[in-house]
């Protein structure tokens, strides 16, 4: 596929005003500017009104936020005959190739297997994702460890990577092709030297990002299933459960979690349902059954419990691990517990 | 809109009661719902709550399906309140049920624990169907103590099956009990098996069904011919929502019954 070229600020700002009439609009802003701290990203309703920009590195939350929410009615109770209603359509912008390749495990529950989870369907074809490069990258960042790029392959819809005054458009299935062809006349063709510019571009963060992790000497991503094997009884797990205080954000913050628990609930207009929200593998709860027995009773079970679903269970059924290096987990802990350093323990 | 997780309403028809701690709910399901024996279902109490439950009643019976409860927690014992005529809600059937095609022609040993009767009396009751295809039926089942035996109207009744070879021991007797006492394990001596094409079928409590799988180790069954029926709190029953994983499976999808050749191998599965 032929990539194509946004000229400037302005054909951009002209493009998302276009989509704005057809699709809700999710794109980057600055959450707030602390000085001497990276700034922080989130998915901003509409257009920052300060000028829009692309997030150089991903946002605060994970994309799965949009496609298997927090919180969400999953079911009414018996058989209700209401419609389901009109989808909203939304385009995302700035999403991330860390987030990309995470959305591939949550199609694979969500979309794989026994049945297909309608709700989560709908909403990704109801999603226009329009991606980025990235720039630059979080202190926590570990992608190319984990085998992925800092620039989207594929997973996306439209690809917009910042070159010079303008974005190179790549395209990345018939639903961005179609909204390119639609709108031909914001675009132009990307020149061969503009897509050498690219490459060089996106070598130069690779190779910044590879010495950055070189420092840090994260055992390889092929290597982490027999780790987990080896490892199962290593004192890894008690020693790094130690600061846990089963808050349970790395796996609500996690890209690739998508563990649930679904609950029964009379919603205010007195309708029973069944509601679907996110559980964490950290809480002591989480595997509990009635009459008390609990197989993953103390933290160090649980933590290795978040580790053998990333690195064996995943790794044996999709063949790569469920770990896409967006470092989220690593921000978000509390008790300062970084998987960096958990799996670097399990390879001494 | 009918969801994943939309349960079917079904009628509570009636409760027998088993011991002081379980009672068999007799659900008609008011929309068509058929099981194969082993798979199981989850129950919604409305409000209240879901939990997974394998029913315990002939899958050939098409108007009602029996379930057979423990009141272990916080749902079981609201349930244990409820009276008839209320409705509740079930969804599934989920997992695989016993593989009973594998079973034509063998001598099948059912070792049951407490409540753990309940899935295997469903097994039972499809095996009596057609006992002409199994060469011989023996059931071995443990108690802890003569009042918490379960289906202790049927039980006797049983005695008549012909093909079948049953007896039941109690963790601790009592002064009316003339049967045997000690474990479940203690009467797994001297079956009268063919142990060239034996399969066995275990179905407890945990730790019952360790040692009982040990035992059974012990006396020449292959860990391909030991199926045992294994419970977590699985919550969606579809492999999606996490809860029941076990190694490289979901207890949900990939079981519940497994064979020990599947566990062998993977760590901590008597938790």
């Amino acid at each position: 596929m032929q990539e194509k070229y946004l000229t400037d600020q302005t054909a951009l700002l002209d493009f998302l005003k276009i989509l704005s009439q057809e699709f809700r609009l999710f794109t980057p802003k600055i959450k707030e500017s602390v000085p001497n701290k990276e700034d922080d990203y989130i998915y901003y309703q509409g257009v920052d009104p300060a000028g829009f920009r692309f997030n150089p590195y991903r946002v605060i939350d994970p994309v799965k936020t949009f496609f298997t929410p927090a919180v969400e009615k999953a079911a009414a109770y018996f058989n209700v005959q209401d419609s389901p209603g009109v989808p909203v359509k939304v385009a995302l912008f700035g999403v991330k190739s860390c987030d990309l390749h995470a959305l591939i495990f949550q199609d694979y529950v969500f979309l794989e297997g026994l049945a297909e989870d309608a709700l989560y369907r709908q909403r990704r074809e109801n999603t226009l994702i329009v991606s980025s490069d990235c720039a630059d990258f979080k202190e926590v960042c570990f992608c190319l460890a984990m085998g992925v790029k800092p620039y989207p392959e594929k997973g996306f819809d439209l690809n917009l990577s910042v070159l010079n005054d303008g974005y190179i458009v790549s395209i990345g299935s018939s639903k961005g092709e179609e909204i390119i062809n639609k709108h031909r006349h914001l675009f132009v063709s990307a020149k061969d030297s503009q897509l050498d510019g690219l490459r060089q571009k996106r070598e130069n963060l690779c190779s910044r990002l590879n010495e950055r992790l070189r420092s840090l000497n994260i055992p390889a991503y092929d290597s982490l299933q027999r780790l987990m094997h080896q490892g199962h009884d290593a004192e890894t797990w008690k020693n790094f459960m130690r600061t846990c205080v089963e808050c349970g954000g790395c796996n609500f913050i996690c890209s690739t979690c998508h563990c649930f628990l679904l609950a029964d609930r009379k919603d205010p207009s007195g309708e029973l349902n069944k509601e679907k929200s996110w559980d964490a593998c950290q809480y002591a709860a989480f595997s509990r059954v009635a009459g008390g027995a609990n197989p993953l009773k103390t933290r160090a079970q649980r933590l290795r419990n978040r580790f053998l679903k990333k690195f064996d269970f995943f790794v044996t059924h999709m063949k790569m691990p469920a770990c896409c290096g967006c470092g989220r987990c690593i921000e978000v802990c509390p008790g300062k517990i970084d998987i960096r350093e958990v799996l670097k323990d399990l390879a001494l | 809109m009918k969801t994943l997780y939309t349960p079917i309403e079904a009628v509570l028809e009636d409760v027998i009661v088993e011991t002081p701690t379980i009672k068999t709910f007799v659900l008609r399901p008011k929309e068509k719902f058929s099981f194969t024996t082993g798979q199981f279902i989850e129950l919604t109490m409305p409000e209240i709550g879901e939990a997974p439950f394998t029913p315990s009643s002939d899958p050939n019976l098409k108007e009602t399906i029996d379930v057979t409860i423990m009141n272990a927690g916080k749902m079981t014992s609201l349930l244990h309140q409820a009276s008839k005529k209320i409705s509740l809600g079930i969804r599934g059937p989920y997992g695989k049920g016993y593989p009973l095609e594998k079973f034509t022609g063998k001598d099948i040993l059912i070792v049951g624990g407490g409540v753990g009767l309940a899935p295997l009396r469903s097994l039972l009751l499809s095996l009596f169907a057609q006992m002409h295809k199994y060469n011989r039926v023996v059931l071995r089942y443990g108690a802890r103590s003569p009042d918490d035996i379960i289906y202790k109207q049927l039980l006797p009744k049983w005695k008549n099956v012909k093909g079948l070879d049953m007896m039941i021991t109690v963790d601790k007797g009592n002064p009316a009990w003339a049967g045997h006492v000690g474990l479940v394990t203690t009467i797994l001596n001297d079956l009268p098996l063919d142990m060239q094409k034996a399969v066995v079928i275990v179905c407890g409590p945990p730790i019952m069904m360790k040692f009982a799988t040990l035992k059974l180790l012990e006396i020449g069954f292959k860990p391909e011919d030991i199926y045992l029926s294994m419970e977590k709190n699985m919550s969606c029953g579809l492999g999606k929502c996490g809860h029941c994983r076990i190694g490289p499976y979901y207890i949900c999808k990939d079981g519940p019954v497994f064979t020990y050749e599947q566990l062998k191998d993977l760590h901590d599965i008597w938790d």
